[in-house]
Formats: structure tokens, C-alpha cells, sequence
């Protein structure tokens, strides 16, 4: 990895994290590594999670009952835990979508006056 | 807890698989093996981080840490015991110092009253623009009160009884109790005669304060009734004392005063009065007060204008209290209104009683007519007898009526502009009683611990520093492997607080024994034991626990950061982190230790300074000329009132014993007067002066004295000649109802001549006649016959004012004796001889006048002898800090110490070297604690006498002993660099 590539990547606003787990287990349970992968590639490599990052986020999300943990086999036919969207944890996410779309509607208004 | 354990094993699971997929995406991207799971690993991040902070999620984490972090704090306390000792006992000092004296903050200050819900408890206090037309008015000390002739807004909280009676009726309250002293009474009927002190209570004051009886039953309203048969409730420690807690006392028979009494019960241990620091042992109904009195008081239970009883109301559930406030202001309003003052009631009402107070301190500035305070620091209710002024024509009351107003007949007691109102206030804070004498010592040596702690917290904050230097090593392994700093700064605090826990478990100890040893020293000083009880209750816990914790985290934190921010790379590399700093430390002057030093120096010389000031003043007080030789005097009081001897039997009974006594072997001459000088009591009396107008008052003391007294006390006549066996009979015969018309003899001071008299010859000089009114018959004033030196009248700290001496005839008296050798050897004589006069008279307030000033000055000696303690401790705690920082000093610049006498340092510039730093720092310190001893001890001024409060001699002294004591601080570091052997120490490391 170059310095320049690094620089490029934009570091997560502390709490965006989870918002981004929740969104990207609504697709369907997924496991740790592959939940890292999906919001790397999402968001076209731009936003850098630090992958161990991503565990205490995870088990945030299991305590609060957002998320649920299940055993599974993976694509390649190997035990792995996936992570499942729960009901409390798509309202959640509803909840928090709407709060960002707020945030970013409102700091984009001020950078960018009409 | 078994959920948690299953998430970090399965985390761990997790963990690995992650990483191997990583590597495993990685070498599809081509990577070889060993590069694709160096980058996985470092995609990753810090995997021991993450598990961490996975495992606070599922939280308890925070008390598991803390178990390892006290585990780990122990080990390391352990490992260096020397530090650990001395920072605990440093810590130990500082807040032992702390709970001491606010364990007697909290037992004179804070406790609340020991009664029933002291919350609904609401004292009645009344205010006026100017004093109301009242004919006598008497203060039990339990509040301050200003009832100055003349003073404006004039406050207190004495009523009078039908006032009481009226307000006892308004429904805000759901009960109302009033009482006042009794002063001194006679007990006989338990073995030989004592006097001793007692209250007069209303029939709701114990049902009101909600207390129970230790044995037998209490008040209540049946014995508050003229017709009730007299009783007495006895204080539980004066039960035992006095009754050996014997049970079958519930029945038994006491005189008081030649009055019999039946003891009906003992009040619970709890409660001695209520009244902070008052300490009664019997407790008397209201209505018994004519009984025991004085016959002059007889008139006061009916009388609107003699004021006398202190008030305290219980809330009505739901009540509030500017409700009950306003009911009880509109009674007094309309009472003082329009309610009409009775005339004078002719040789019966003879004036004011003195507002009663131990000290000035006690009430404020009260000066009435005639004040008489008992001896000793303390409001020793015994001393509060009111007492009668020498004469009528003296009785112009204390903010009375001006004879003006009262001819022009029928009088109200306030006028509707002088807004005449009651305020309602807590018990608690209202009934302030010894408290208020004792307040201003207390914080001053709050503030004197207080700034002790935080020479502590620096001192020990030091010796962090200087380890967390040493530790720096441990740190950045600590940070390499994996360590949050957040982490590594929790594990110093946590050191720090089991410093500090520790140190402050053994200050409670430490505190528990100085307390004692505090109420000792002032119990040794008082004719009665203290009122205030104190102890380690959950208040003074509860502020060691908070003084600790803050203790630990002022002198922690800095360190604690300090020691999380280290340079990894440097640290690691080198055997010891800061020596790459060492090179130029010497000539680094900014440094948090230098710092830290230089705060404690400066704390240490304002405590110095304020102790200095403290010691001057007692020197001064010490050394004062009284007037009078004060050596091998005895002094005691006896009052024949009590058990009923009157007008010429007194004289005749005074005559007799003074006789008596001065034949005793030993006793070389015996006198007595009203009160003995320096014990607190003062009588002053107004009178008028010719050639002033008719309306002017004039004042002076005033003294009634035996015969020989000036002899006795050897004040030496300087004109003129002493009192004749005339002179008492024209005396007792002008202060009886039918006066004479020849002048009463009196003898002036020195004072008294150069304000009235100035050039012109005192003797023969008449003044003070007045003709009959309504204040009392016609007067034929007095005649200065003869005049003494200066002497000192009821205090030290008081300027001798103008002064005279009169014909002593009437009340009890205080006999003095000046005796050839111990004063104390004889005492079984004059007791016999005592006894031969009359069996049923005790000797009250037996002590040498050496005592006496002793006593005087108890306050005084309390806080110089507290004071220089503390300024001791600090001076050592300061002296300590320089010499630890030196030391580490010295340790750290071994090498380079080592290196400069390899390369040919004299061993006297390296003594030099250190020498410097201290005596720079030392200098620096005592400059900038002078500084703000110069700002801060102003707030001293009222305690001081005869010195200022930026008294250059002390703060130079201070200086200098303080930088005597750093140089031998220093001194040792010092030559311990002088000997540091070159060889060994560049092997050094």
C-alpha cells in the first residue's frame, strides 16, 4: 500500500460503524471477514476500517440485541459465525439511516450554500 | 458471566478465521504466503486491543481491571517499602492533621441539635431600627445579640413571658418551649454544698424536642404552673457524677437555694442542652424561677417590658416558615404597638441584667449597662447571674427610655417607624451559643491543615514523579505490548489512591488520637467539662474518604500522565529513559519537581508565618503589665445571697470571713471584690459628669471591692487614701432604697483621672448626683477620695479604660488571697474556715489568678500550640520534599557527576553543584510564600494583639529558619554527590 492510497481513504466517524454493520447485514447474515470485505468494497475502498475494529462494534451490536450471532458453513464449506439482522436491529437501522441522511443534508447545505 | 465466557472463546475462533481469510484473499492477489499474512496481521490491527475492548463490551471488565490493578499496585508498593512507607506516612500526617480538626469542625460547628427532627426546630429572633422601651432585658448566650445603648438595629432573642404565653397560643406551631439560665444555684441535700448550674424550661421544652427520659419521667404542663410543687429533671452526666447514677434518685430531695426540690427524673444521655456547648445539670420549670431568684425577679413573669426568655417553636406539619413567620411578627408588632408599658416599678425594678456572654466574641459587640461574663472561654452558665448595678441611680436600662420619654406618660414599647418584627430561623443555625467563639480558630486552622495536605499531595506527587521516571522502562514495555495509555494511566491512579486510602486509614488513627488530645488540653483549661462532644462519625468518615480520593488524584495525576507519555523508542533502547535528558538537566530550571518543591517551601512559610503571628500575640499578651501582681494569688468565689443573707448581715458576714481568713498561716492578706480581675466579668455603669449636658451619659468600669483589696493585689495608691470601715456603711446604706445624702466614696484609676479630670485635682471631686424620677429615688452621686495605678479590669486583650472602685455592699463576691508560698497547700484551711462561718456555703471557682490568665488565655494558647504543631509539620513535610528531590537528584546525575570529578571537579563544586539547587529553590519558595503570606494574613488580624498582621520580624525569622532547615535538608544529598567514586560510577548503568 502506497502513502498516497492511504491518504485517499477516509477514516470513520466514531458510530458510523455500526450504522454501516447494520446495513450490511440487512442483506442477508454474513460473517466478521466478509462484513469488512462487503463495506471496503461498497464504498469503493474509500472508507478504511481497521478489520479488528469491526469485533467490539459486533459485539456492541449482540448486546444491544440488534444483530444475532449464529453458527454457520462458509462459501468455502467451513464452520464461521454469521451475524443476522433482528427486528430491533432493522428499526434501528431505520432509525439511524434517518439520522444520518439528516446529518449529511444538513452539513452539505452549509459547505455548499445555495 | 458464562455468555461472556463463550463470546471471548468464540472471539478468539473468529479472530484467527478472519485472519486466514485475509491471507488467504491476499495470496490470490499474488502475494507470497509469508508477505499475505504480514499484511492480514496488519490490516488487523492490534489483536490484543481488540480483544479488549471486545471484552469491555460485555462489560465488568472495569472491576476486573481494578482487582488486577490493586493485585499489581500491591506488588509494586511491596517491592519498594521504603517509598511506600514514606508516602504513606506523609499522606497519614496530611489527612490525619485534616480529620482531627474537622472532627472538631463537625462537633461544634455541624452536629446537628441533639433533639427530635431538628429540622422543624425554629428559633424567634427579633429586630427593631431602634431598641425597644424596655426596663430589663437578660441574655442567656444562646444567640448574638446588639442591644448597645444607642445601636442601631438593634437584634436579640430574648422575650418577655407574656410574649411567650401569646405566641405559645398561634397555631403555626405544633408545640413552643422558652428558657433561660437560672445562674447559680446552691444545691444542698447530696452530700456538702455545691453550687451549681441550671434552666429554667417551660412545661413543653422536652415534650417539644421530642426527648425521653433516662430514668423517671420528664416535664410537663402540670409542673409549669405556680401551684405545681417544685421539681427537677437532672442532665444524665451530672447523674452520675454527682448522683453516682444511683437509680432510686427519681424522689429524692435537693435544696436549691434554700428552696426543697423533688428530682422527678433524668433527661437522656444525649442531650445536655440545646444550646451548643451549654452543659446544665438540672433542668427547673419556668414557673419556679420567683422561687429560687432573686426577690427583684418576682415582677418579671407578668412584665411585657422585662425581656429574658429564649424561644424556640416546633412547625406544624406542612407548614411553611415565612407563614408562621408572619403570624408570630403580627403578635409582636401589635404587642410592641399598642400594647402599654407599666411605669417604673420603684426600688423593685432596678434595671438591666447584663446581656450574658463569656466574651465579647460570644455575642458580638454587646456592652449594656451592666455586663458581667462568667470566667473562663467558655459561657459558663454559673457565671450568669444577673446582677444587680451598684445603686439605682445607675439603672438607666440599657437602650431604655430616656427620662424624657418616660414622664410624658403612658408608654408604648416601639414606636410604628422602629418596624418592631420577628424573624423566624432554624434552630440549627439560629442557636449559635459557644459556637461563635469557637468558629474563627477553627478555620483558621482548617486553612493551617488544609494547606498541610496540599504540601503533602506535592511532596508525595514528587516522589511519583521521580519514580515514574524510574519506571519508564516498565512503561514502554507495558505500551509496546499492547497497553491503552488510557489503561496505563488507570493503573498509576489506582496506585496513587491505595497511597492515599492507606495513608488515610492510618490519619483516622492518627486523627482519633489528636482529637483526644485536643479535648483534653481544653478540658484542662475549663472549671467545667466541654459541651461538645467529639468523635469519628460518619460525617467526619465520609470526609476522610473524599479528602483521600481527592488527595490521590491531585498528587497522582500528574505523574500518572507523565508516565503514559513516554518516547517508546528511546526508553526501550536505553537502561534508563531520562538520562538523555541528564546532560542538560543542570541547567533546566522549570521542572515539575523544582516546581512542586518550591509550592511546598511556599505553603510551609505561610503556615510558618501564621503560627509566628499566632506565638507573638500570646508573647504579647503574656508579657502584658496588668497592674497588679498576679503570682500566689488564690481566688474563690462564695455567694451568701444564695442562701438568703441580706443587707447589713452581708457586710457584717464579708467582715467576719475576711478576718478569718487572713489568719490562716500563710495567707498574708485577704481581700475580696464583685467579681476577680481578668476572669471575663465586667460591670460598667453610666452616670452623669458636671459640666456636661444634663442628658449626656458618661461611663466607666466599675468594681466594688472589699477592704485592703488594693493591698491585697498590690495596686499601688498614688493619691489619696483607701476605703474605711464608713465608707462600706455609707455605701451599703446609698445602694439600699433609702440612700443617704452624702456622697458614696469611690477610688479612680489613673485612666479615669486623665479623661475627667485632666490638671485638676481629683480628690474631693463629686459627680454622678441625680434627683429622684421615675428611674429611681434621688442619688447623691459620689466622691473620689483617693487614686490607684492602672490595672488591667476583665480581659487582657481590653484597653484599660476609665475606672472605679467603690464600697463593695451588696451580691456575691470573689475572695482573693495573697499567700506566702503554693497557693493550693492551703486550701483545706480556708475551707474550714469557711465552714466556721456557715456550714451550707460552698467555695465555687477555686484557682490561682495564675490560672485564671491561664484560662483567659486558653484560646489563645489553643491555636498558637495547634498552630506551631502544624507549622512544624509543614516545615518538616516541605524539608522532606527538598531533600527527596535532591536526593533523586543526585542518584539520576551519578554518571554525570562521576564524569565532571573524572574530568578534575573539586569535590567542594560538586557540593556546590547541589547545594545551589536547594538554596535556590529554597529562596525562590520562602520569596513567593511570603508573598502570599503578606496577601493572606489580614484574615488573622482579629486573633492578633500587639502585632501586625505583615509583622516584618516574623517573616524574616520565618525565612531564615526555614532556610537554615533546607540547607541541613540539602546537606545530605549533597555530600553523598561529593562522594560519588568516578570509577564506580561511569560502571555505572
Amino acid at each position: 500500500m502506497s502513502t498516497k492510497e492511504q491518504k485517499e481513504r477516509i477514516e470513520l466517524l466514531q458510530g458510523t460503524l455500526d450504522l454501516l454493520i447494520l446495513r450490511t447485514v440487512m442483506l442477508g447474515p454474513a460473517h466478521g471477514h466478509a462484513i469488512a470485505k462487503a463495506i471496503e468494497f461498497n464504498s469503493a475502498d474509500v472508507l478504511q476500517v481497521e478489520q479488528g475494529s469491526l469485533y467490539p462494534a459486533l459485539h456492541r451490536l449482540i448486546k444491544r440485541r440488534w444483530i444475532s450471532v449464529e453458527e454457520g458453513t462458509s462459501e468455502n464449506n467451513r464452520r464461521a459465525k454469521f451475524y443476522r439482522l433482528t427486528a430491533k436491529g432493522r428499526k434501528q437501522l431505520e432509525v439511524e439511516t434517518n439520522k444520518w441522511n439528516k446529518l449529511a443534508g444538513a452539513i452539505a447545505r452549509i459547505l455548499r450554500p445555495a | 458471566m458464562r455468555r461472556r465466557k463463550q463470546m471471548m472463546e468464540d472471539l478468539d475462533q473468529d479472530i484467527r478465521d478472519h485472519i486466514e481469510r485475509e491471507t488467504q484473499d491476499n495470496i490470490e492477489r499474488g502475494m507470497s504466503p509469508e508477505e499475505a499474512r504480514y499484511a492480514a496481521v496488519r490490516r488487523f490491527g492490534n489483536v490484543t486491543r481488540v480483544k479488549e475492548e471486545t471484552r469491555e463490551v460485555w462489560s465488568f471488565v472495569w472491576l476486573e481491571q481494578l482487582g488486577q490493578d490493586i493485585h499489581y499496585g500491591l506488588r509494586m508498593l511491596a517491592k519498594s517499602p521504603g517509598f511506600a512507607a514514606v508516602a504513606i506516612l506523609t499522606l497519614a500526617l496530611g489527612i490525619g492533621a485534616n480529620t482531627a480538626i474537622f472532627s472538631l469542625v463537625d462537633a461544634v460547628m455541624l452536629r446537628s441539635l441533639p433533639v427530635e427532627d431538628p429540622s422543624q426546630l425554629v428559633l424567634l429572633k427579633w429586630g427593631a431600627r431602634n431598641a425597644p422601651n424596655i426596663h430589663g432585658y437578660m441574655t442567656s448566650g444562646d444567640c448574638p445579640t446588639n442591644l448597645r445603648p444607642g445601636a442601631a438595629n438593634p437584634t436579640g432573642c430574648s422575650f418577655s413571658e407574656p410574649m411567650f404565653r401569646e405566641i405559645a397560643q398561634v397555631n403555626v406551631f405544633s408545640a413552643t418551649a422558652a428558657f433561660a439560665n437560672t445562674g447559680r444555684l446552691n444545691l444542698t441535700g447530696n452530700g456538702p454544698a455545691t453550687v451549681i448550674n441550671g434552666q429554667l424550661v417551660s412545661g413543653e421544652f422536652f415534650h417539644s424536642m421530642g426527648l425521653k427520659a433516662a430514668a423517671g419521667r420528664l416535664f410537663d404542663a402540670a409542673d409549669d404552673t405556680p401551684s405545681a410543687a417544685p421539681v427537677a429533671v437532672l442532665n444524665y452526666g451530672y447523674w452520675q457524677s454527682a448522683f453516682g447514677a444511683a437509680p432510686d434518685v427519681v424522689g429524692h430531695r435537693i435544696e436549691l437555694n434554700n428552696v426543697p426540690f423533688t428530682i422527678i427524673g433524668v433527661a437522656e444521655q444525649r442531650f445536655t442542652g440545646i444550646t451548643p456547648g451549654s452543659d446544665y445539670d438540672v433542668w427547673l420549670p419556668l414557673s419556679d424561677a420567683q422561687r429560687i431568684g432573686d426577690p427583684r425577679d418576682k415582677s418579671r413573669s407578668g412584665d411585657v417590658s422585662n425581656w429574658w426568655l429564649t424561644i424556640v417553636g416546633r412547625l406544624k406539619p406542612g407548614t411553611p416558615i415565612a407563614q408562621a413567620q408572619a403570624a408570630v411578627s403580627g403578635i409582636f408588632r401589635n404587642e410592641m404597638l399598642h400594647g402599654s408599658v407599666p411605669l417604673f416599678h420603684g426600688g423593685e425594678m432596678a434595671g438591666t441584667r447584663g446581656p450574658r456572654h463569656g466574651t465579647p466574641a460570644a455575642g458580638g459587640a454587646v456592652r449594656s449597662q451592666v455586663t458581667y461574663g462568667g470566667g473562663g472561654p467558655m459561657r459558663r452558665p454559673t457565671g450568669n447571674k444577673p446582677v444587680t448595678p451598684p445603686a439605682p441611680q445607675h439603672a438607666a436600662p440599657a437602650g431604655g427610655p430616656h427620662n424624657s420619654e418616660i414622664d410624658s406618660g403612658p408608654q408604648t414599647l416601639s414606636k410604628p417607624d422602629d418596624n418592631p418584627n420577628v424573624t423566624l430561623v432554624q434552630a440549627q443555625t439560629g442557636l449559635t451559643g459557644a459556637r461563635s467563639q469557637y468558629s474563627n480558630p477553627l478555620y483558621v486552622l482548617m486553612l493551617a491543615v488544609g494547606i498541610i495536605l496540599l504540601i503533602a499531595c506535592a511532596n508525595v506527587a514528587g516522589l511519583m514523579l521521580a519514580r515514574a521516571a524510574a519506571r519508564q522502562k516498565e512503561m514502554a514495555v507495558r505500551l509496546a505490548l499492547g497497553a491503552g495509555r488510557a489503561r496505563v494511566v488507570r493503573q498509576l491512579l489506582t496506585e496513587s489512591v491505595m497511597l492515599s486510602v492507606l495513608g488515610g486509614a492510618l490519619g483516622i488513627l492518627l486523627a482519633y488520637w489528636g482529637a483526644h488530645a485536643i479535648i483534653s488540653f481544653v478540658s484542662s483549661n475549663q472549671a467545667r467539662p466541654l459541651g461538645f462532644a467529639t468523635g469519628v462519625d460518619l460525617r467526619v468518615l465520609g470526609f476522610t474518604v473524599a479528602v483521600s480520593l481527592l488527595t490521590a488524584i491531585l498528587f497522582g495525576i500528574a505523574p500518572a500522565f507523565r508516565g503514559a507519555r513516554v518516547d517508546l523508542t528511546p526508553a526501550l533502547k536505553e537502561g534508563e529513559g531520562s538520562s538523555t535528558s541528564s546532560g542538560h538537566a543542570g541547567g533546566k530550571w522549570f521542572s515539575i519537581g523544582n516546581a512542586l518543591v518550591v509550592a511546598q517551601v511556599a505553603l510551609a512559610i505561610v503556615v510558618l508565618v501564621g503560627a509566628g503571628l499566632l506565638v507573638r500575640t500570646l508573647q504579647n499578651l503574656r508579657s502584658i503589665d496588668v497592674g497588679f501582681d498576679a503570682h500566689n494569688i488564690l481566688i474563690f468565689g462564695i455567694d451568701p445571697t444564695l442562701i438568703g443573707y441580706k443587707g447589713p448581715q452581708m457586710d457584717a458576714f464579708y467582715r467576719d470571713l475576711q478576718g478569718r481568713l487572713s489568719e490562716i498561716p500563710g495567707v498574708k492578706s485577704a481581700s475580696y471584690s464583685m467579681v476577680p480581675l481578668l476572669s471575663d466579668g465586667l460591670m460598667v455603669t453610666m452616670f452623669h459628669w458636671p459640666g456636661t449636658p444634663q442628658d449626656q451619659n458618661s461611663e466607666a468600669d466599675v468594681l466594688g471591692v472589699g477592704p485592703n483589696f488594693f493591698e491585697t493585689l498590690r495596686i499601688p495608691l498614688l493619691a489619696g487614701r483607701g476605703f474605711s470601715a464608713s465608707d462600706f456603711k455609707l455605701s451599703a446604706s446609698n445602694s439600699g432604697a433609702t440612700p443617704t445624702s452624702a456622697p458614696t466614696a469611690v477610688i479612680v484609676n489613673q485612666a479615669f483621672v486623665e479623661k475627667y479630670l485632666g490638671k485638676e485635682n481629683p480628690l474631693g471631686k463629686q459627680f454622678g448626683e441625680s434627683a429622684a424620677g421615675p428611674d429611681g429615688p434621688a442619688s447623691p452621686g459620689y466622691e473620689i477620695i483617693g487614686v490607684v495605678r492602672d490595672a488591667k479590669y476583665n480581659s487582657l486583650r481590653r484597653e484599660i479604660h476609665s475606672m472605679m472602685y467603690m464600697p463593695q455592699s451588696f451580691g456575691g463576691a470573689s475572695f482573693e488571697l495573697r499567700t506566702a508560698a503554693d497557693p493550693q497547700a492551703i486550701l483545706p484551711a480556708i475551707r474550714e474556715a469557711v465552714a466556721k462561718v456557715n456550714t451550707n456555703l460552698p467555695l465555687f471557682d477555686v484557682k490561682t489568678e495564675s490560672e485564671q490568665i491561664d484560662r483567659l488565655l486558653f484560646q489563645e494558647r489553643l491555636v498558637a500550640r495547634l498552630s506551631s504543631f502544624f507549622a512544624l509539620l509543614a516545615l518538616i513535610l516541605a524539608c522532606v520534599g527538598l531533600y527527596g528531590l535532591l536526593s533523586y537528584e543526585v542518584s539520576r546525575r551519578t554518571r554525570e557527576i562521576g564524569i565532571r570529578m573524572a574530568l578534575g571537579a573539586h569535590p567542594g563544586s560538586v557540593l556546590k553543584l547541589v547545594l545551589r539547587q536547594g538554596i535556590v529553590l529554597a529562596i525562590v519558595g520562602a520569596a513567593a510564600g511570603i508573598g502570599v503570606a503578606l496577601g493572606v494574613t489580614r484574615y488573622l488580624t482579629s486573633m492578633l494583639y500587639d502585632v501586625h498582621a505583615n509583622d516584618p520580624l516574623t517573616m524574616i525569622a520565618v525565612a531564615l529558619l526555614l532556610t537554615f532547615v533546607a540547607l541541613a535538608a540539602c546537606y545530605i544529598p549533597a555530600r553523598r554527590a561529593m562522594r560519588v567514586d568516578p570509577l564506580v560510577a561511569l560502571r555505572y548503568e
